[in-house]
Formats: structure tokens, C-alpha cells, sequence
């Protein structure tokens, strides 16, 4: 039995949410069955999860493989779940729970009629889906069709609220991601055209073989992967969708839009570079650098576009601009520091900005206030949600003892490794620059006169799930232990220095 | 252990405690304070027994392959004791000054909070502790610097925080550098960096300095320290005068010595310049100091420039400038605080906050003035108040390291300050009060009560300058 559940884990994790979202729509009359159903998938997703990096860690980094229908690679489709895979499903299964939580009988006020839920959960759980797919896959086209699934159920939840701006938004967002996805596409199309595979590994062998003959369609390939993802990513300044779609969605959708289906293509971008292209085939050319670069500007530009805007939501999406460079940049160190600090950063903001987006949503639902300047005193009305956000605050700006320290920290050590003084500046001044656009909402909420009016903290399923957030910056502060450890593999995995 | 960690966390407790405590308890709010505040320097000094008698107290724990230490060695010992100590007399004579002042919880409950970040920068055993409560004591302390939310106070908050983040930013980036040349953060033992000459070394002391010389007030990097001075003057006197500017001090110190250490720093060639940076802060600060009418400015400015009294004893490398810097520590803290007080106790009383208008505040106010004078005295380094030992040593400390201009630096200095305060004094006896809207007769005894104990302390001290001197000689030893 046991080994059963083993040998089809890496499928099963990825089938049950998708499964469940198949079966919601014919039981959209049903909200609260729809949605302990949501929340209970969730929990499996966790267990699973939870599970699989068991296993991963018991093996030292020894991936589980599954092969799709019986046929064994390069024919058929592989689900490979290594370090790095588990380490993404973890985050997702993390992050997905406090999310789906804080949906729960909060969310038709925010979509409108009770029809609309149903929806929303069916594409929640389509994107949770396909972002865990994307974290196993080791086949190109799949990446590529997970990618698909994930964008459109992206715009799905963007426009999920029944307003003129979410259409807007929604409709910028489908044709900029729609443009990213043909770039992708093309990507993929060239490296299939030089090495006849889409399996990553086969794909991988041949193209370190062969790529001197071609060079030029390599590097084409290159670019294609690097703009295609990078428009999804919104790496700046392809990030012009963004601010939009994340700040008109529903609080629970930018949360998990931010928090994590930004993470799932910067993680597909990852996987492409490290395990299709190869470290050496970055170096040669000189992609680790523009990686570098590019998240240098993005730390900057999205900080001090950040710190332009006075309202709540559009502030945080511009810092996830900023946050999306760290990672980015870590994905340029090339060395195990870099990236174990760059994953474990990407973990750390994920939660992160969940519970910055939840609180934010919680508040501006029950003030009707959007701006920041307007939240005075919200700190005394509503302290659990100020509370949450105050300590996922600190821990964006790299407290030490809250998670994002230990990311930013590794990140600092691998820059250092590059003999590179640069992009150590700029990650701390990002710091600081987060502290810049963040503190002064915490200042007004909690110093500034409160208005006579009766707010309250959301009801107690949003608590719990801020809470649980809250809980998890502070314990991957403070005890990191495997998931760091795990991080550290999996960057070896990236480097094929197992 | 027991005594380490009741030290440190009384004033965490005791915040949490006052944060509880309705708005309108106010007898049980003091008496909890005075508990909390009392507790933490009991143990602190109990603590600083034991360190000075040579004993090693260390907590540590891995997390995320980060050793966290904390591990009082006999300067972060001294350095506990004066900021507990103090905190006991800050909060005693804010029970007087917050009387009718609003938000007396928050005001408190941060008041605690920031005791316990400063004792963190204090007891930290390696540099992550102490970048760590560095970082928290900024923003324990932002509270106490807007207390009074007027938009001059919110302007003035966010100076400081932005000058704090910077420093602490370039602190990270240095704690960073070092731990990738070293793989090594902690203090207690052998300096991080003994025998691992390298260049790059003076860029990086560089850093560090800049990056604690922020909360340090070093000239160029000074400009908040004037400008918080829109905080409550119980604040100003404790946090802006000791404890948070200490903490840059007291971090530099530990660079210098525990990191680098005197022998490496004395081989860099920047060991050359630094000394002077301090003796331009302390002449800057000063001759600034001069020029400024508010009175609670013109003190912030002499901090400016006799925490460079500090760094300039640390900077000259030899134990005489050492044993002078934590003299000068231990006995201008005490002075600046009472002096402080006083200001705080004529706006309170008089109303007035500026120099200009202070003529004859001396006859409405003899007690006060009385210790003002005492403490102006002692700034300007005359018998028998504590700080002229400190000087001298300092003085000393110059001479022995073969640079006696620090010396003559020091002296006029002192001048600068007669010149400063002295008239300040003359007119608070002589002058006539225009207008006299003055509540007749003394401050409460809650103000004035600690103002007088502080100044007969820094007496007895002065008088008696060996019963501070083990703890100095201690801190020498450690290094030398």
C-alpha cells in the first residue's frame, strides 16, 4: 500500500486538486460543500507534500520518477520530482492552504453572485493544479501546456470580480501572458528543432552535444525563454500587466497570484535554464549576467515605483515587481549560495506576500478604503490583521529571525561568491527601500488617531489563515532546519554537483 | 544564565505587561514599570558581577546555520549596566513628565521595549545578535520619537529611521563581507580577524564605522539626532543622549576590538585618519553647538560631539584611550542625562525651551539650576565630577599613541563648551523675567529627585574614581 502511494505520489499530488475543480462547477448551488471541499483538497495537498520531501530528504536528493501511461522517456511524458520539485510543490501546498482558508465565507462579497464562487474556486484549483505540475513536469511540452492552464486560470480569477476595471485589467493581462506564451512556445519550438526531444534531461545531453553547430538558434532560444517567461514573471519592465490585474483581483486571488503563480513561471524559467540549457551553456552565453541585471533594475525600479503609490493594493503588486528581482538575480549567481538563497526567497515571499495581500484585502473590504493615507488607526480596530501584516513587513524588509532573512542572507553570500559588489548593494537598499514603502502604512495604522467608526477583524477562517501565515514567517526564520535543507539540494540539483 | 536572560527580557515582559494595563490605571501602570525597570538593572548588575569576576555566560543556538550569541563580556557588561541603570532614573522622572501627557501606554510600553534592545546590543556575542537588536531597537525607539504625532514629529521620525536603516543596512553588508572572508562573527575569544591581514580591510572598518556611526552621530551622518529631539524629553535624555546613541558607539568599539581587533586595526593605514574624523565630530559638534538657541538642540549637539570623545579614545589603539573611552562612557552618561532632565523640568515649569528666554529661571528654579550648573561643570571636564577622569585618560590614551594634537583637541574642546554654557547659567541667575507666569516653587520631586541622585553619583564618583575602575580595568584587560 505504502509503496503504492509512493511510486504514483508525484502524480496523484498533482491530480487531486485538478480533479476536484473538474467536479465544483456541478455543485455550484452548494457553496459551503464547495468550499470545505476546497479546503480539505488542501490539506491533502500539504500532507502530500509534506510527504514527498519526507521521502526526498530519506533518499539525499534521489528523485521519484513516474512515467505518464507506462512509456518510459523520451517517448513519454516524465513527472520527475526531485529536490527542486518538492521543495515548489512544499510552497505551494503552504501557501494554498492559509489562502483557501481565508476564501471561506468571505468571498461572494468580494465576486458578487454565489454562481461566481463555484467558479472562482474551480480556477483556484486549475492554478494550483498546473503550478504543481509545472514544480514535477520534466517534459517541455508539458511545461508549455501547465504554463497555459495556469495563465488562463490567472485571468479567470483577475476578472472575478464583476467591475469594469477587473475586464480591463483582465483583458491586458490575457494578451500580454497570451504574447509571453508565444514566446515560450517559439523557445520550446527551437529547442525541439536542434535536439529532436522535449524530454528536459534528453533535451539537456544533446543540446550540450550539438549547440556549437547551431549557435545561433540556441541562443534564440534563449531569449525566447527569457522574454516569454519573463513577461509572465513580470521581470521588469515587462511587468506593465501587473499592478492591474493583482491589485483589482480579489484579496484571496492576489494573494495567491503574487504569492505564488508569479513563482510558478520564474520556476519553469529555472528548470528551463539549469536543466535544459545547463549551467556551462548560461556562462558561455553570458546569460547569468543578464539575469543578474535584470533583477538589479527590477530591485530598484519596483521599489521606487512602489514607493509612488498611495493605494494599499497597488503598492504591494509593484513590490512584488521589486521582490521578483531577487530571485531573479539569485537565478544569475549560478553558484549553490545563490540559488539555495534565491529558492528559499522565493518560498519566504511567497508566504509573505500572501499574508501582505490577505491582510491588505481584509482591510480594504472592511473599510472601503483603498489609500493608504486613509487607514489611520485601522492598527486598534482590527489588530490581528495589522499584526499580520506588520510581521510579514518585517520579515519582506529581512528582520532576522522572520524568513526573509535567510533568503536575502544567501543571497548575499552566493553575490559575495561572484566577487561582485554590485548586486550586494542593491539587494540591501532594496531592503531598505522596502522599509521605505512599507512602514509608513504601519506608522498610520497604528499611530495615527482612529476615526469613530466600528470596524472589526474578518470573521474567524481569515483570522486562522493570517495567523497560520504569520506563524510559518517566523518558523522559517527561526527554524528553517530541512526546508533549507532542502533548498541547499536542490540548488545542487540545479548544478548537477550532487 | 538566569541573571543574562532576566537582564534582557524584564523590559520585553514589562511591556507586554503595560500594553495590558488599561489607559486610565495609572498608579498600576507606574508601579509596573518601576518593577520591570528595576528587575532588569538588578540583574544587570548581578550579571556584571559575575562577568567581571571572570566568569563566561554564553546562550547559543543554530538557526539556519546561523550561530545566535549572546555572551556579555566586560564591555558589553559596562555598557548593561549604564543603560539599565539609567533606565530606572529615565522612568522615574517620566512618571512626573508624563503626568498630563497623553498615551502614557504606548509611550511606556515602548520605553520597556527599547530597554531590552538596547541590553540586546549590549549582551550580543556575535555580530548578528547585535545587527539584529540594532535593527529592532530603531524601531522600538520610532514610537518614542513621534510620541507627540505633530507632523514636525513625524518628519523627524522619519529621518531617523531612514538615517537608522542605512546604517543598519551598511552594517548587513559588512556583517556579510566579514563572514565570507572569515566564516566567523563571533566576539568573545580572539578577534574575528587576527592574523588574516588582507586588503580590503580598510574599506570594510570603513563600513562598519559608517554604518554604526549613523546611530553614533559622527558628522556627516548626524543630521537626526537634532531632530528627534522632538520626542518627549525623558526620551531624549535617555534613548538620544545614552542608550541608542551607545549602541553605535558600542558597536564600533566592538569592531574595532572584537572584530578586527587593536592589532590588525593599528596595521590598516585608515588607523591613521580615524582618530581625527572623532576630533573633527568633537570640535564640529561643539562649535555647532554654540550657535543653537532651543536648548534641547544645543544639548543634542554636544552629545555629537563628546560620543566622539568616546571614539576617539577607541581609535587611538592603546589601552590608556580605551580605559579613557569607557570611563568617559560611564561618566558622561550619568551627567548628560541630569542635564537633560533639567531642560526637560524648565520647559515643563517655565515653558520656555529656548536659551534667549531663559533669564533668571535660576531664582524660580535654584535646585535645577543648581544641578544643570553641577553638570555643566562636568562637561566641560572640571573636579571633581566624574568626566574629568575620563579626560584625562583620554588625554593620556593620545599622548601614549604619539598623537598629543588629540590632546589639545580635548582641552579646547572644554573651552568651547565654557564658552557654551557658561553664559547659559550666568543669565539664569542674573537675568530678570520679563513676564513671570511661573508656577512658583520647585518641579515635582519625581522630576527633580533622580536629576539630584545622577548628579550626586557623578560627585561621588569624581571624588572617588576607583570605585568605577574595576569594571574599567576589566574591559582593558579583555583586550589587552
Amino acid at each position: 500500500m505504502r509503496e503504492m502511494i509512493t511510486t504514483n505520489l508525484p502524480v496523484f499530488i498533482i491530480i487531486a486538486p485538478l480533479f476536484v475543480s473538474f467536479i465544483l462547477p456541478t455543485l455550484s448551488k452548494r457553496i459551503k460543500l464547495v468550499e470545505n471541499l476546497v479546503i480539505s483538497v488542501e490539506i491533502l495537498g500539504i500532507a502530500l507534500a509534506v510527504y514527498l520531501v519526507s521521502i526526498i530528504l530519506a533518499q539525499r536528493g534521489m528523485p521519484l520518477i513516474y512515467q505518464m501511461g507506462g512509456w518510459s522517456a523520451p517517448w513519454g511524458i516524465e513527472l520527475k520530482a526531485g529536490s527542486l520539485g518538492a521543495f515548489f510543490a512544499l510552497a505551494i501546498a503552504i501557501v494554498g492552504l492559509p489562502v483557501a482558508l481565508f476564501s471561506k465565507g468571505n468571498l461572494s462579497v468580494e465576486v458578487g453572485a454565489e454562481g461566481r464562487t463555484a467558479r472562482y474556486y474551480t480556477l483556484y484549483l486549475l492554478l494550483i493544479g498546473a503550478l504543481t505540475g509545472m514544480a514535477l513536469t520534466n517534459d517541455l511540452f508539458n511545461v508549455y501546456v501547465l504554463v497555459e492552464v495556469a495563465t488562463l486560470s490567472c485571468v479567470g480569477l483577475v476578472s472575478s470580480q464583476k467591475r469594469p476595471q477587473a475586464a480591463k485589467a483582465a483583458f491586458r493581462y490575457l494578451i500580454l501572458a497570451t504574447i509571453g506564451s508565444a514566446f515560450v512556445l517559439g523557445g520550446i519550438g527551437f529547442i525541439y528543432i536542434i535536439t529532436g526531444h522535449l524530454n528536459m534531461g534528453f533535451a539537456s545531453q544533446k543540446l550540450s552535444d550539438i549547440w556549437q553547430n547551431n549557435p545561433r538558434v540556441v541562443w534564440t532560444a534563449f531569449s525566447f525563454m527569457l522574454v516569454g517567461f519573463g513577461v509572465k514573471s513580470a521581470v521588469f519592465p515587462l511587468h506593465i500587466w501587473l499592478p492591474d490585474a493583482h491589485s483589482v483581483a480579489p484579496a484571496p486571488a492576489s494573494a495567491v497570484l503574487s504569492g505564488l503563480a508569479v513563482k510558478g513561471y520564474l520556476f519553469c524559467l529555472l528548470k528551463v535554464l539549469y536543466f535544459v540549457f545547463g549551467p556551462s551553456l548560461m556562462q558561455v552565453y553570458s546569460v547569468h549576467r543578464i539575469l543578474v541585471l535584470a533583477g538589479m533594475i527590477a530591485i530598484v525600479a519596483g521599489s521606487i515605483l512602489a514607493l509612488a503609490q498611495s493605494e494599499l493594493k497597488r503598492r504591494l503588486a509593484f513590490s512584488t515587481v521589486a521582490q521578483v528581482g531577487y530571485i531573479i538575480l539569485g537565478f544569475g549567481l549560478v553558484n549553490t549560495k545563490g540559488l539555495a538563497g534565491s529558492l528559499f526567497y522565493l518560498l519566504s515571499h511567497a508566504v509573505i506576500k500572501s499574508a501582505l495581500f490577505l491582510s491588505a484585502g481584509a482591510i480594504v473590504n472592511v473599510t472601503g478604503k483603498k489609500h493608504i493615507k486613509d487607514l489611520a488607526g485601522i492598527g486598534k480596530k482590527m489588530p490581528v490583521t495589522m499584526a499580520a501584516f506588520t510581521i510579514s513587513s518585517l520579515g519582506l524588509v529581512g528582520i532576522p529571525l522572520l524568513s526573509g532573512f535567510i533568503g536575502k542572507w544567501n543571497l548575499l553570500l552566493g553575490s559575495l561568491e561572484t566577487e561582485n559588489l554590485l548586486p550586494v548593494i542593491v539587494i540591501i537598499a532594496g531592503s531598505v527601500f522596502c522599509a521605505a514603502y512599507l512602514f509608513p502604512v504601519i506608522r498610520i495604522a497604528y499611530f495615527e488617531p482612529a476615526p469613530d467608526n466600528d470596524l472589526k477583524d474578518p470573521g474567524l477562517p481569515q483570522k486562522i489563515a493570517l495567523i497560520l501565515l504569520s506563524i510559518m514567517i517566523i518558523v522559517l526564520g527561526t527554524v528553517p532546519g530541512s526546508v533549507l535543507e532542502l533548498a541547499n539540494r536542490a540548488a545542487a540539483e540545479l548544478l548537477a554537483v550532487l | 544564565m538566569f541573571n543574562l536572560i532576566l537582564a534582557l527580557f524584564s523590559g520585553a515582559a514589562g511591556s507586554l505587561t503595560v500594553g495590558l494595563i488599561p489607559e486610565s490605571k495609572n498608579r498600576l501602570r507606574k508601579l509596573t514599570v518601576l518593577i520591570f525597570a528595576v528587575s532588569s538593572a538588578l540583574f544587570s548588575w548581578m550579571l556584571a558581577i559575575d562577568v567581571f569576576a571572570g566568569e563566561n555566560i554564553r546562550i547559543a543556538c543554530e538557526l539556519g546555520r546561523l550561530t545566535f550569541s549572546l555572551e556579555p563580556d566586560p564591555m558589553g557588561a559596562v555598557f548593561g549596566l549604564i543603560a539599565s541603570s539609567l533606565w530606572v532614573f529615565a522612568a522615574v522622572y517620566s512618571f512626573g513628565y508624563m503626568e498630563k501627557k497623553k498615551n502614557k501606554r504606548t509611550y511606556f510600553a515602548f520605553l520597556l521595549l527599547s530597554l531590552t534592545m538596547t541590553l540586546g546590543v549590549a549582551f550580543s556575542g556575535n555580530l548578528v545578535v547585535l545587527y539584529l537588536f540594532y535593527e529592532l531597537l530603531t524601531f522600538s525607539t520610532y514610537p518614542l520619537v513621534i510620541h507627540e504625532r505633530s507632523s514636525e514629529a513625524v518628519k523627524a521620525g522619519r529621518k531617523y529611521i531612514l538615517y537608522s536603516l542605512i546604517g543598519a543596512g551598511a552594517i548587513l553588508f559588512a556583517t556579510v563581507i566579514t563572514y565570507s572572508w572569515s566564516g566567523n562573527l563571533e566576539f568573545v575569544g580572539e578577534p574575528v580577524f587576527k592574523g588574516l591581514l588582507r586588503p580590503g580591510l580598510n574599506g570594510l572598518l570603513l563600513l562598519f564605522i559608517a554604518g554604526f556611526g549613523v546611530k553614533a552621530a559622527v558628522i556627516p551622518l548626524h543630521r537626526w539626532l537634532p531632530a528627534a529631539m522632538v520626542a518627549p524629553t525623558p526620551v531624549s535624555a535617555l534613548l538620544h543622549a545614552v542608550a541608542v546613541v551607545y549602541s553605535g558607539v558600542f558597536g564600533i568599539l566592538r569592531v574595532v576590538y572584537s572584530v578586527f581587533g587593536h592589532e590588525i586595526v593599528g596595521q590598516l593605514s585608515i588607523s591613521n585618519i580615524l582618530p581625527w574624523i572623532a576630533a573633527f565630530t568633537i570640535l564640529a559638534g561643539i562649535i555647532i553647538a554654540t550657535r543653537q538657541d532651543v536648548l534641547k538642540r544645543r544639548l543634542a549637539y554636544q552629545t555629537i560631539s563628546h560620543l566622539s570623545y568616546i571614539l576617539l579614545g577607541a581609535f587611538t589603539l592603546k589601552s590608556w584611550g580605551l580605559a579613557g573611552a569607557v570611563f568617559h562612557m560611564i561618566s558622561y552618561s550619568t551627567l548628560k542625562v541630569a542635564l537633560f532632565f533639567c531642560a526637560g523640568i524648565i520647559s515643563e515649569k517655565t515653558g520656555e525651551t529656548n536659551i534667549s528666554r531663559m533669564q533668571g529661571v535660576g531664582r524660580s528654579l535654584p535646585k535645577t539650576m543648581f544641578a544643570f550648573s553641577a553638570a555643566i561643570m562636568g562637561m566641560i571636564g572640571m573636579l571633581p565630577l566624574n568626566t574629568f577622569w575620563g579626560k584625562y585618560y583620554l588625554m593620556k590614551g593620545s599622548v601614549e599613541a604619539g598623537k598629543w594634537p588629540l590632546a589639545l583637541v580635548l582641552i579646547g574642546s572644554g573651552i568651547i563648551n565654557a564658552i557654551c554654557f557658561i553664559p547659559v547659567i550666568v543669565n539664569a541667575f542674573r537675568g530678570e523675567r520679563e513676564k513671570v507666569s511661573v508656577e512658583r516653587g520647585e518641579s515635582s520631586l519625581l522630576m527633580l529627585a533622580p536629576t539630584l541622585v545622577l548628579i550626586i553619583i557623578s560627585l561621588i564618583i569624581g571624588l572617588v574614581p576607583g570605585l568605577i575602575w574595576p569594571g574599567v580595568e576589566a574591559v582593558v584587560k579583555g583586550f589587552y
